[in-house]
């Protein structure tokens, strides 16, 4: 847990407890932000809400110039930060069945957790059903196993597969970031709903 | 929303900054088994003993030794001007430390291959061409430039230079290695050898 615990070979008590820090501090962001209601997630499909585009991409956008600088200043070695390998076509088809389950539970496995915690009956069939699923997939993969490890590509870069120099690539995924916001914001005054959330 | 805005503008400038940047510590290992083993196998990526003794005599500055023995073994007996990088620790560290100046030629050597195989296959993996194992380590180098003995009857020319060229890394080697540890790391450091001090005094 965070690179500090192999720098100083923290016992595994301290790795727990940097887990329920970081864990807590999610949990209190995304509640605190709104995203235990499934609103918020649902508004991202009918464009009248892109708050979780937005707080999530700009996450992803800030860690990516994050690390590529710690990385040139040498305080992080990117070589050691673990790659998800490709699977072709269980990315495809576990995206569409993740988005399903986005739509139509209106939350993410996080903020379902989320929103389980503080007492809503729906969260807490969604992450029931979030458990059997995982349930049905281990005990069906014996089964399903060729096509989870079809069209295996290793830990593959985007930027190195396009040929692109992280820089350069970062800058790329920047534009088409406040590009998406920008556009995210005109959706949102276009499908705009009256606020209902806090009145719930 | 103004600070929004402002928000992105400095997102956006600070990638602009990163596209600017030279980064090249992040690479991956992105070649493929079909062409990287057709490349390690040719005769070019493997310098003989006898080219590393000339580039050493020859105090030539555009190659790097690279020692992938342990410490210990490093400090018992070392080729003149090798760095010691062992094999674990070149391995979990960025290459790009020791073999990022594509202007410099490095050159892996272990006992004998194994390590060294190992070292250029990841490097090449990741793209550093300019590395280059020494054939047979130091085993190779004790058995050729140290033990060098000419027998025949008459030397050509070519022979000559050759046998002069192992002597002097042979004389080298010697004098590198039966220095006490603290004078050696001061001889590693100063990595100058003096070739008339070699040759003898008839100057």
């Amino acid at each position: 847990m965070t690179p500090l615990s192999s720098y100083f070979a923290f016992p595994e008590w301290l790795n727990m407890l940097t887990a329920l820090l970081i864990g807590t501090g999610f949990g209190f962001a995304l509640e605190q932000a709104g995203f235990s209601s499934s609103r918020k997630l649902a508004g991202m499909f009918y464009g009248y809400d892109a708050t979780v585009l937005k707080v999530f991409f700009t996450a992803a956008i800030v860690a990516l110039i994050g690390s590529q600088f710690l990385g040139y200043l040498g305080l992080l070695n990117l070589n050691q930060v673990y790659v998800n390998e490709f699977y072709v076509t269980a990315s495809i088809i576990g995206g569409v069945i993740m988005g399903a389950g986005f739509i139509m539970g209106g939350f993410c496995p996080g903020t379902g957790l989320c929103a389980m915690s503080i007492g809503k009956i729906d969260a807490m069939v969604f992450v029931a059903g979030g458990f059997a699923g995982a349930f049905l997939f281990t005990e069906s993969f014996p089964m399903i196993e060729g096509l989870a490890n079809a069209h295996y590509r290793g830990p593959v870069k985007i930027n190195e597969s396009l040929g692109l120099s992280p820089g350069l690539f970062t800058l790329l995924m920047v534009t088409a970031a406040v590009t998406m916001f920008w556009i995210a914001e005109l959706a949102e005054k276009k499908f705009a709903r009256p606020e209902i959330t806090n009145d719930l | 929303m103004k600070i929004r805005k402002e928000f992105s503008a400095l997102l956006l400038l600070l990638s602009l900054i990163l596209a600017l940047l030279p980064l090249t510590a992040n690479r991956s290992f992105t070649a493929k088994p079909g062409k990287l083993l057709p490349e390690i196998l040719k005769e070019d990526v493997a310098v003989t003993v006898d080219q590393v003794a000339e580039l050493i005599v020859r105090e030539d500055n555009t190659f790097q030794l690279i020692d992938l023995r342990s410490t210990e073994e490093f400090r018992k007996q070392s080729i003149p001007g090798a760095v010691n990088i062992p094999y674990p620790e070149f391995i979990k560290k960025d290459p790009e430390t020791w073999l990022g100046n594509k202007n410099i030629r490095t050159i892996f050597y272990t006992t004998e291959d194994t390590d060294s195989d190992y070292a250029l296959v990841y490097a090449r993996g990741l793209g550093y061409d300019n590395s280059y194992v020494m054939e047979g380590g130091i085993t190779e180098w004790i058995a050729t430039v140290m033990e060098t003995k000419f027998t025949g009857e008459r030397i050509t020319a070519r022979e000559n230079a050759l046998f002069e060229t192992r002597r002097r890394a042979g004389e080298m080697f010697t004098e590198l290695n039966s220095l006490p540890d603290s004078l050696k790391t001061k001889f590693l450091e100063s990595k100058k050898f003096s070739a008339k001090k070699l040759d003898g005094g008839c100057e």
